[in-house]
């Protein structure tokens, strides 16, 4: 058995990573975000390749639901490991996706593809496009570590069917969420759940 | 007179509300209609016809004694003391139609340009007058809807249409035969009264509201694809003479219970299709297909755990 010293730095972060090519600082913003608002530290790892056999030819978009599976299968040696892509993602039933976690699991991901405004026929404009990538990231977060849908709309956990709901909610939890939130997070200090990697 | 008429006009009728044909004719000053027009079954209406029966009565005995606000004139009378050119037909009234006198004394039962609307209104479907989307879905305003997905839109005269919903109808996917119950068949809210087929699987649908089938949409029968292309409109499956209206309505979802409902199945629908990772997805409205994108085994699954049927 390692003791809780030797574990190296990594153990007790929340890891992010670019799945395929991305922006570094938009790697950055999205570490650094969710690392303020959690208190906890964060880990960049390298950036990995999307699989390409994810791709539906049908739909000419990339299966979350399959990165997903995908990334599940590398054991991370954090708390919880975040993808970021600019790839336009689905999920079976739905359209298209802004972000995608399993429940109380391990990794979650998101997609930039429709944060951008220039996505929406809008002029390029940093600040929102970064607030959105924000928002996404901490509510795939929140997630990851077991919260679900909350009906307040202003609340980052509200789930955004369209960019309107995104931009309308706000980058923090409302008070209940941010309850659960923390009680999530405390469970993990307490008891990292070093996952066992699916095969 | 002036006195009585600034009353009136002080209470303001909220929209997508009407005036009873009471507060129409000026019998009363604030009535709101809460019986689809249905006055041979409505409650107040009998009161009022007994109310001026006995008024009248009392006043053969005693014709001094009547006083000016004792209800002495039922609203066909009050109507029929207009000049001509102001008794609006009920379908005006309503807002049915346009503008329109009655031809007839307010005797709708002979009247024939009562029966032709009437034989219209049922054929044609009221026009949704908005809608709202609700997780991807689209909610028409106006419309009951049953936990099995199903709506109820109480229309002129007290009938009530039925048919399926946005959620429903996008679940099943494309369909292939509908079946329908025939004429003078008693439905049951929250029992089986429809069914519909699906690449040789078929599912039953349970009615919203109790009552007898009056209408079908035969249409359907050639063209179940309707439903698919307007489940509130032309996809329309029945008219049913309600038998327990009122009460089959409280147990309808409306108004905002109805936007609840819609994006509380929602999340069921995705996280029972998803069930072997436990995901949450963020975005996304619902594929205009759904089943198409769902296993085989899994149509029959989730199309039976929505629609509520056995
Ligand atoms: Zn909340
Ligand atoms: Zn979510």
């Amino acid at each position: 058995m390692e003791s809780q010293r030797g574990r190296p730095a990594l153990f007790r972060s929340l890891a992010v990573c670019g799945l395929g090519a991305m922006d570094s600082t938009v790697i950055r913003h999205v570490a650094e975000h969710i690392s303020t608002r959690s208190c906890m530290p964060y880990t960049i790892i390298p950036e990995m390749d999307i699989p390409a056999y994810a791709f539906d030819e049908k739909r000419g978009q990339y299966n979350s639901k399959v990165i997903l599976k995908r990334l599940m299968q590398f054991p991370h040696d954090c708390i919880r490991l975040l993808a970021v892509t600019q790839v336009d993602l689905f999920v079976p039933i739905l359209k298209y996706v802004f972000g995608l976690a399993q429940v109380g699991g391990p990794c979650a991901l998101i997609s930039t593809y429709r944060l951008r405004p220039e996505f929406y026929g809008h002029d390029p404009d940093r600040d929102l496009f970064m607030a959105r990538i924000g928002k996404t990231a901490m509510h795939e977060l929140g997630h990851s570590l077991g919260l679900t849908h909350c009906r307040n709309r202003r609340c980052v956990m509200y789930s955004s069917t369209r960019i309107n709901d995104t931009d309308l909610k706000r980058s923090d939890f409302c008070p209940t969420c941010f309850e659960l939130f923390r009680w999530h997070l405390e469970k993990c200090r307490v008891e990292p759940n070093l996952y066992v990697p699916q095969n | 007179m002036p006195g009585k008429g600034k009353v009136q006009s002080m209470k303001i009728v909220p929209p997508g509300k009407k005036k009873c044909v009471w507060m129409e004719a000026g019998v009363v000053s604030y009535k709101l209609c809460d019986n689809n027009y249905d006055c041979p079954t409505c409650v107040y209406d009998h009161a009022m016809q007994t109310k001026v029966a006995r008024q009248k009565e009392s006043m053969v005995a005693k014709p001094a004694e009547a006083q000016p606000d004792k209800f002495t004139a039922t609203w066909v009378e009050k109507m029929m003391m207009l000049p001509a050119s102001s008794r609006k037909c009920r379908y005006m009234i309503t807002g049915e139609i346009g503008r329109k006198l009655c031809p007839n004394a307010y005797e709708c039962g002979t009247c024939s340009f009562d029966r032709m609307m009437q034989q219209r209104l049922q054929s044609e479907p009221m026009a949704v007058s908005a809608s709202v989307q609700v997780a991807g879905f689209e909610v028409a305003d106006g419309f009951y809807y049953h936990e099995g997905h199903t709506w109820a839109r109480p229309e002129y005269g007290g009938r009530v249409r039925v048919g399926l919903d946005d959620f429903a109808r996008r679940l099943i996917g494309k369909l292939s035969g509908i079946e329908m119950p025939g004429i003078g068949h008693e439905l049951k809210q929250g029992e089986a009264g429809f069914g519909v087929r699906r690449n040789g699987k078929s599912a039953g649908i349970l009615s919203p509201v109790d009552g007898v089938v009056t209408r079908i949409n035969d249409r359907l029968l050639d063209h179940p694809e309707l439903v698919n292309a307007s489940p509130y409109e032309e996809g329309w499956f029945a008219i049913v003479e309600p038998t327990r209206l009122r009460k089959n309505l409280k147990d309808l979802y409306y108004g905002e219970e109805a936007h609840t409902f819609t994006s509380e199945e929602k999340e069921r629908l995705f996280s029972m299709a998803n069930d072997d990772l436990n995901i949450a997805a963020d975005g996304g409205i619902s594929v205009e297909d759904i089943s198409e994108e769902l296993e085989e085994t899994q149509w029959l699954r989730l199309v039976k755990a929505f629609l509520r049927s056995k």
